[in-house]
Parts: structure tokens; C-alpha cells; sequence
């Protein structure tokens, strides 16, 4: 009985001080969380206000992206819309092409990371740098996110001063990055000191920025009511891809849009107190029209999120603004990281929205669930996540993914369960017998049995006492 | 029928009960001294440091003052003086190497130290590519809150405006906090009458 | 006031004594217990491992046998909510006595509301605030939200003479039993108790207690096996201590 998500999460568990430490680092954005919570009165007045927002705009979507594009193209933006990853992918090579572009810089994007850009990119000849420094990091690791907010939290620093030695960075800017930084005796070439690591890679990626033809960026927020793309980060490296080249592609999914200001005034408060514990982001940038001189094109992409509309279960699931903060919380994420998921956003929306996306790739993810329910509690826009994984497992014996063993588990249960009588008799000898609890005695060997002992039965059942008149 | 069409009418036809915008009328946080809440914010969670700035007082010198060791100063603010200007400067490469851009915020919210910075020069790359940042803001725009900020900012036609709340950071080498990431590495509020 | 006492499969198997507390602890009340024969389960265990389905003939029995009592009781907050926020999906129609069926604390302290115990428990306990209790059922203030703080289980073992109440760090944090979910992934499972019950062993207490025996049969499985001598009781034992 065991899924890819509990079998990589026992390896991931090998190594009980990185658990450790993965654990205590999500633990604490979690906990600065809840420190800003506490501080706001209207707290969950706005998670309730948030909720409503998004259920009102996703039910009014198609009238919402009328308005955006047609304000959009107002303002001198080129709008497209792409049904699929395919479509969206052809239609950056179609205005990279336009731009003859041959180096771009990205900010930080899960819907690109949803549509495989950078391989397409790449596959057709054009640079592609990554520019959130975490990002920058596994783009030169060529290992995938871990997390949606602080992908690269599980490299060490060490592992990031080899990889910026391998790839020349170090070479090149470390000795300007280390000036007035690292102590006396400390040598530039091997330090892994984050600031001085932090500051060669500022060094490497304004080389990139001077040298770009082409800014990519995501939007955390499209605004119906005025075009306005807003971007999220503390790093202002959406700021700066989009400062130096004349092109500027936004890539956005449809569920982005929201109304208008008065929406946007709460989604700001949220975010980034969901997202990283913090009161805001450093930077909060509305882009609304091309830099002069320079074009600007938004690229609304589908990729499946129209259908899921359409998903009487799993609809809410469009709400989800990629805060992160259920990662955060998720007892599972924390000890079984990032890589032990199938799909390329783990935790509590990851597993929904893999199975959203691929649900024989990724029935596996639903394994990593205890239902606890405090991704449902922390989430700002109320998606009902546990809920849903709890109605996934009850869809995957119809799609024929059930665990068999847990199928038949559940079928002695029912038999069981169903006539009191044999659940009595069961009871009776159940010391010795292997009907109950049926989900403990058929697993007696292996799973329960990896880091517990076995429970003992009661001598006499509560049934039994009852009968025999002894409960007095 | 075109991709757009495709997802509008699928959106259209997948919408089974319809939700209202809700009331936003709930009680929001409000400072008594949204100046001093202001100050306290930027200086100890944001990042940044603030001067506050006298009628009387030489701007120019006050920027020496903040920051002495400063080669090349831009800015296109009347008074200031500059060795670059973002208007006339060719390209927006050309403000590469600038070590203090001097630019106007025009709103400033108490409760996360964001002040909000239109675009009124042609190459906005000073408020980002700028090594260190004085932002000049007057103490009558500050505001509580952000729902308060939305309310009050404003766009010109460069169509382009950004929140900045202190210096560049990022914690992403093991959570440690590094502030000067891609963007401005030091950030200094001015803060008028 | 008719109580249907509900004492849940692996409650009735493992841990009678907990039944047996809890049914004299509501009879000190004051209140009209019976305990219908032929009860079995809540249906959770099938729900959680996606067999909600299987489950469907237990929740009708279920509710014929228990819809006529003012309220069912269970020493089991899990379980209590499960009857409470699922039996109705999975039978996709209204089910009385699942409407009024309660955990013996929420009961207790929203119902019979007492203002004092008979219960004497001389000792130190480390509370476990299990996840259904904290956020279905509202046992205590979920700590993910701002709402004001409350515990009703901390409230009513404040009662019992003698006792001295802690909760571990990190309060309601999962002990990562999840029913299903401590055998589908038991290194997850395993590792999430490991953190829970050092917390409350953290604490100085010489017991756990909670109001679930399923959190607490898990953490004293790990418990056992790591020879920690940290004991486990269930709430219900302690607020029926002396009785």
C-alpha cells in the first residue's frame, strides 16, 4: 500500500535533520503568518471578503476578461488568448520572432512552469535567465521548484557557492561581490556566505538585465476595470526585466482577473501576509501601458482552468492566488518536501490541482493528506482544500486507482460494520481474531508497524462489558 | 471559432450559480498618528531609513548627507541636483551605473511602509536599477491602509506606477535575509511637510 | 433529556474504559444514558481511505438507531464530527440523529454546561487538541485564525481538582494519525508523531490526554516503541476520575 508520494516521502525522511530543517523553515513563515493575523482586527473579514471576490469574478469571468482586454488595448497592450500550453508557447515565438529576441528575462511564473516555456524557448535557440534569485539558482541546479513561493528553500548554501563556482559566476563577480563583505581570512572563492552569494548573483543577473531583449513576467493580479497587470516581488527583478528591454510579455491565467481597485486594496493586504509572513511585498507594480517606446503584450492563458469551471466539486480551486501559504502549513509538505509530489505545485492546492490537471499522473498525491484541515483555515480565499482531497479519494476507485489493499479493507469494514452481529461476535475475539479494527489487524505487519507498536485489545470489549451488565 | 471565443463561451456555459461583489464596509485598521505608524514601520520591518525633511533645509545637501560616498546622483525632481536625468537620458542601460536616484513618492500607507511611485520620467529604471533611492514624500499623503491607498492613488499617461516599501530582499539562500537583491540595495524616505 | 451514547469501534475494542467514563460521567449528571446494542462505526475509516460508499448502509442503520434521542453522545471528537459533517453526503439525504450527534466535551460544556466535578486528578497533563475537534467541531480556537481564544476542553478539565493543564507548542498541530493515512504513508505519519509527542513530553507532564483514542492510540504506539514512559488518557477519564 503505498503511492510515489509516500514512497519518495520515506526517502525524503531518511535524513531526519533536513526533515527537521524543512519543517522549522515553513514553520516559521507560517508562524509570522499568524503574527500578522493576530494583529489585524478585520482579519477574517478580509479572508471572507477575498472569498466573495473571487467566487463573484470567477462566476462573471468571461465578462471580466472583455473588460480587461478591451481596457488593455486602451491603453496600447497587445492582448492575446491561448486555449492551451501549445498555443501559448506559439504565440511568444510569434513575438519573439516579431523582436528577432534573442535573450530574455523572466521573472518568477508557475504558469510558465505550467506550460514547459523555458524548454520551448530554448529548444528554438533563445536565451532564457531566470531572474527571482531562487529561481536563478535551480535554473543553473537544472532542478525543478520545490516550493511556489521560496523554490530553492531546500538548497543549501553551500550547494549554491559550488553551483556559482561551476558556472563561472563566482570567477566573474566574486571578488567585485565580496568587497567590504566577507570577513578577514574569509576567501571569496569558497565562501557561501548568502549576502556575498546574494550579491555575486546581483552582479550576474544586472549583466543579463543590460543585456536583454525581452522582460517576462507573470501577474498575480489583472485588473478588469483598468488593464493594470500588477506585479508581486521583494526582489524587483519583475521591475527591472521590465525596465531595461523594449518588450515586455506578461503571462497571466484567466483566473487572475479581478474586478477593480476596491478588490485589489484587500487581495494586496493578503498576499504577501499569506505568502511570506510579511505586511507587503517590496515592490507592488502596476503595469498599465508599454514603457515609451517599448511594446507590451499580456498573453491570457487558459490551459484547462475554463473547464474546471465547470467541475461542480473542484470550481473553488480557481480561487487560489498562489500564496503558498497551505504549503506552509501542510504537516505533510513540511516533512516530505517538495520533489515527493508528482505534480510541479505540491501541498494541499498542488495535489487538487494536479488532479485538476492529470489525474492518472497524479492520483499519487493524494496519499498526502491527514486531513487536518488547517490548509482550509489559512487559506485567504477559502478554497475548501482538505474537503477536496477527501472527495479526490472517493473518485479514484472509478478511475481505477484505488489501492487495492485499501479497497479491501474498507470492504471487510462494510460487511462488518453493517451487520452488528458479526461486528459483536468479531469484538468478541478480537484478541485473537483479524477482523477488528479491520484498517489496524491487516496491516499488522508491515505499515502500522514502522514506528508503532501494536495496540493492545481490551480484554472485553465495551459491547461485551455492557452485555455482562458490568458498565455501571 | 477563435481561441478567445473558445474560452468565453466555455466560461460562459460553465457558470452554474452566479455570487455578488460583496460589501466592503467592514471596519478597517486606522492609526491615530498614521505619520509616526508610518515611520515606525518603514524603519524597523521595512528596511529603510527616514529623514524627516524641514521647508527650511537644502534637499541637495540632505542627499550628500544620506549618502556621502555618492558618484553619479539621477533625477528629473525640480532642484535636484542631478548628473544624470531619467528624461533625456538616451537608453534605460544608461542608468546602470547610478549610485542615488531621487525620485517623488506621491502616497504612503502606515501599515506596511509602501509608498506608491508613479512613473513621471521616461526611463523608470531609476527607481530600480539605482543602487540606494531617496524617495521624497509629503507627511500630508500618508493613509492608514492600503484600501485607503488604492482610493487615492493616481495614473498619468506613462501608465505605469509601483508600491515600493523599502530596499530590495530576498531570503531565498536558506531564509537569510539579504536586502540589495536586483533592485535598489538602500532606501532612504524623505519625509516633507 | 434521552442520550444515545455512541462509543465508537476501536473506542469499544481498545479502550472500553473510555466508554465505561464516559457513560457514568453523563449519568452523574443527571441524564438519561442508554447505549444501543447494536451500533458499530462511524464510517470514517472507509471515508478517508475513499470508500465513502461502503460506508452507506452503516449511516442508515446509524441513524435508525439513534433518531430518537435528544442527543448522541460519543467520547470521540473525530468520530462525532464525522457522524455530524459527512453522514448526510454519502446517503445524499437528511439524517436526524446525525444532526444531534455531539462529542462528549462539546456536549458537556455547550449543553450541560457544569459548574463543577466530582473528578480529583492530582497530576500534570499535556492537552492534544486533535484536528477534527479543533477546526469541525470547535473544541477549541483553530490557531491558523484570528477569532477570540477559547478551549473547551482546557475549560472543563479546569474543573477536576488537582489537575494542572499544558499544552504542548505549536498547540493543534496534526499528530499525523489520519486514520488511513498512518498506514498509506507511515514515514509521514510516523515523523509527524515523533515532533507531536516530543512537544508534549516538552511540557513536563506525566500524561497526554485528549478527547480523540485514535491521536492518542497513535502517539502511544511511537511512544512505546521509543520507550517513552509519558502516559495516555482520555479526557473523559479524567473528568470521570473518582466517580
Amino acid at each position: 500500500m503505498s503511492t510515489k508520494h509516500s514512497i519518495a516521502a520515506e526517502k525524503f525522511n531518511q535524513d531526519s535533520g533536513r526533515v527537521t530543517r524543512h519543517d522549522q523553515t515553513f514553520w516559521s513563515v507560517r508562524s509570522k503568518r499568524d503574527g500578522l493575523a493576530y494583529q489585524l482586527e478585520e482579519w477574517e473579514q478580509l479572508r471572507e471578503s477575498a472569498n466573495l471576490i473571487k467566487k463573484h469574478t470567477i462566476t462573471h469571468l468571461a465578462d471580466y476578461l472583455e473588460q480587461f482586454e478591451t481596457n488593455a488595448r486602451k491603453n496600447g497592450v497587445h492582448v492575446h488568448w491561448a486555449k492551451d500550453a501549445d498555443e501559448y508557447n506559439d504565440i511568444v515565438m510569434q513575438i519573439m520572432r516579431e523582436h528577432n529576441v534573442k535573450k530574455v528575462v523572466k521573472s518568477k511564473s508557475m504558469l510558465t512552469e505550467e506550460c514547459h516555456l523555458n524548454d520551448n524557448l530554448i529548444r528554438h535557440g533563445i536565451d532564457v535567465v531566470e531572474t527571482d534569485l531562487g529561481e536563478r539558482i535551480l535554473q543553473l541546479m537544472e532542478i525543478p521548484p520545490s516550493h511556489i513561493v521560496m523554490p530553492a528553500i531546500h538548497v543549501t548554501r553551500e550547494e549554491v557557492a559550488a553551483c556559482f563556482r561551476e558556472k563561472g559566476i563566482i570567477e566573474k563577480h566574486g571578488a567585485h561581490a565580496a568587497e567590504g563583505l566577507l570577513k578577514e581570512g574569509e576567501d571569496w572563492r569558497t565562501s557561501s556566505d548568502p549576502t556575498y552569494l546574494t550579491r555575486a548573483a546581483r552582479y550576474h543577473l544586472r549583466d543579463n538585465f543590460m543585456e536583454a531583449d525581452c522582460g517576462m513576467t507573470g501577474g498575480n493580479f489583472g485588473i478588469a476595470e483598468t488593464g493594470d497587470i500588477v506585479v508581486c516581488t521583494n526582489e524587483g527583478n519583475a521591475d527591472m526585466s521590465t525596465s531595461i528591454p523594449k518588450l515586455h510579455i506578461v503571462s497571466i491565467g484567466l483566473e487572475k482577473i479581478i474586478p477593480n481597485y476596491k478588490a485589489m486594496g484587500v487581495f494586496q493586504r493578503l498576499l504577501a501576509r499569506h505568502g511570506t509572513g510579511q505586511a507587503t511585498t517590496v515592490y507592488t507594480s502596476h503595469f498599465r501601458k508599454p514603457r515609451p517606446g517599448a511594446e507590451m503584450h499580456i498573453i491570457l492563458v487558459d490551459n484547462g482552468r475554463s473547464s474546471i469551471l465547470g467541475n461542480i466539486e473542484h470550481w473553488q480551486t480557481l480561487k487560489c492566488m498562489r500564496c503558498g501559504a497551505c504549503m506552509n502549513t501542510c504537516p505533510v509538505y513540511r516533512r516530505s518536501g517538495g520533489y515527493s509530489y508528482t505534480y510541479f505545485i505540491p501541498g494541499p492546492i498542488g495535489v487538487n490541482l494536479g488532479m485538476l490537471k492529470d489525474k492518472d499522473a497524479n492520483y499519487h498525491n493524494c496519499s498526502a493528506c491527514s486531513l487536518c484541515m488547517s490548509c482550509d483555515n489559512v487559506c485567504p480565499v477559502k478554497v475548501d482544500l482538505s474537503t477536496q482531497i477527501y472527495k479526490w479519494r472517493q473518485e479514484l476507485d472509478s478511475m481505477g486507482h484505488a489501492d487495492p489493499m485499501k479497497k479491501m479493507m474498507s470492504a471487510g469494514m462494510q460487511t462488518l460494520f453493517e451487520h452488528p452481529s458479526l461486528y459483536t461476535t468479531a469484538l468478541k475475539f478480537a484478541p485473537l481474531a483479524n477482523h477488528v479494527p479491520a484498517f489496524m489487524t491487516n496491516i499488522k505487519a508491515n505499515a502500522w508497524c514502522y514506528g508503532h507498536t501494536m495496540p493492545e485489545f481490551a480484554k472485553e470489549s465495551f459491547h461485551t462489558l455492557w452485555k455482562k451488565g458490568k458498565v455501571k | 471559432m477563435s481561441s478567445r471565443e473558445e474560452i468565453l463561451n466555455r466560461l460562459r456555459g460553465n457558470v452554474r450559480e452566479t455570487y455578488d461583489f460583496p460589501d466592503l464596509g467592514f471596519r478597517k485598521l486606522e492609526f491615530a498618528d498614521p505619520v509616526a505608524q508610518y515611520v515606525e514601520t518603514t524603519v524597523t520591518t521595512a528596511g529603510a531609513r527616514v529623514f524627516e525633511i524641514k521647508p527650511t533645509d537644502d534637499l541637495n545637501e540632505k542627499i550628500r548627507e544620506a549618502y556621502p560616498d555618492a558618484k553619479i546622483i539621477a533625477s528629473n525632481v525640480p532642484g535636484i541636483k542631478a548628473d544624470k536625468n531619467p528624461d533625456t537620458v538616451e537608453r534605460a542601460q544608461d542608468l546602470e551605473d547610478v549610485d542615488v536616484g531621487v525620485i517623488k513618492g506621491e502616497v504612503a500607507c502606515a501599515e506596511n511602509g509602501c509608498v506608491w511611485i508613479p512613473q513621471t520620467m521616461k526611463e523608470k529604471a531609476v527607481c530600480f536599477a539605482s543602487e540606494t533611492l531617496v524617495i521624497l514624500v509629503s507627511k500630508q499623503n500618508i493613509v492608514s491602509n492600503m484600501h485607503e491607498a488604492y482610493e487615492r492613488i493616481k495614473f498619468n499617461d506613462y501608465g505605469f506606477g509601483t508600491f515600493i516599501s523599502g530596499p530590495s530582499k530576498t531570503a531565498d539562500i536558506e531564509q537569510s535575509l539579504v536586502y540589495g537583491a536586483q533592485a535598489a540595495r538602500g532606501v532612504t524616505i524623505f519625509l516633507t511637510e | 433529556m434521552k442520550i444515545g451514547l455512541f462509543v465508537p469501534c476501536y473506542v469499544d475494542a481498545l479502550y472500553p474504559e473510555v466508554g465505561v467514563a464516559a457513560y457514568k460521567l453523563l449519568c452523574s449528571l443527571g441524564l438519561d444514558v442508554e447505549y444501543p446494542e447494536k451500533q458499530t462505526c462511524c464510517g470514517q475509516p472507509m471515508g478517508n481511505a475513499g470508500f465513502q460508499n461502503k460506508a452507506e448502509k452503516l449511516v442508515e442503520n446509524y441513524d435508525e438507531l439513534f433518531r430518537g434521542y435528544d442527543y448522541v453522545v460519543a467520547p470521540s471528537a473525530s468520530c462525532a464530527s464525522y457522524v455530524r459533517f459527512f453522514h448526510e453526503g454519502i446517503v445524499k439525504h437528511e439524517c436526524e440523529a446525525a444532526k444531534r450527534t455531539m462529542d462528549l466535551v462539546e456536549f458537556l460544556h455547550d449543553v450541560v454546561k457544569p459548574t463543577s466535578l466530582k473528578a480529583r486528578f492530582p497530576h500534570k497533563v499535556s492537552l492534544h487538541n486533535s484536528c477534527h475537534g479543533v477546526r469541525e467541531l470547535g473544541l477549541s480556537s483553530p490557531s491558523e485564525r484570528n477569532v477570540p481564544r477559547f478551549n473547551k476542553i482546557k475549560d472543563l478539565l479546569q474543573l477536576v481538582e488537582g489537575i494542572t493543564v499544558m499544552e504542548p507548542e505549536r498547540p493543534d498541530e496534526c499528530c499525523g494519525f489520519g486514520g488511513m493515512f498512518s498506514v498509506e504513508e507511515p514515514a509521514v505519519s510516523t515523523r509527524m508523531g515523533k515532533d507531536k509527542l516530543r512537544r508534549h513530553i516538552a511540557t513536563g507532564a506525566e500524561y497526554i490526554t485528549g478527547p480523540d483514542s485514535s491521536c492518542l492510540m497513535h502517539l502511544q504506539g511511537i511512544a512505546r516503541k521509543n520507550g517513552e514512559p509519558i502516559k495516555f488518557i482520555h479526557v473523559a477519564q479524567i473528568l470521570a476520575a473518582g466517580l
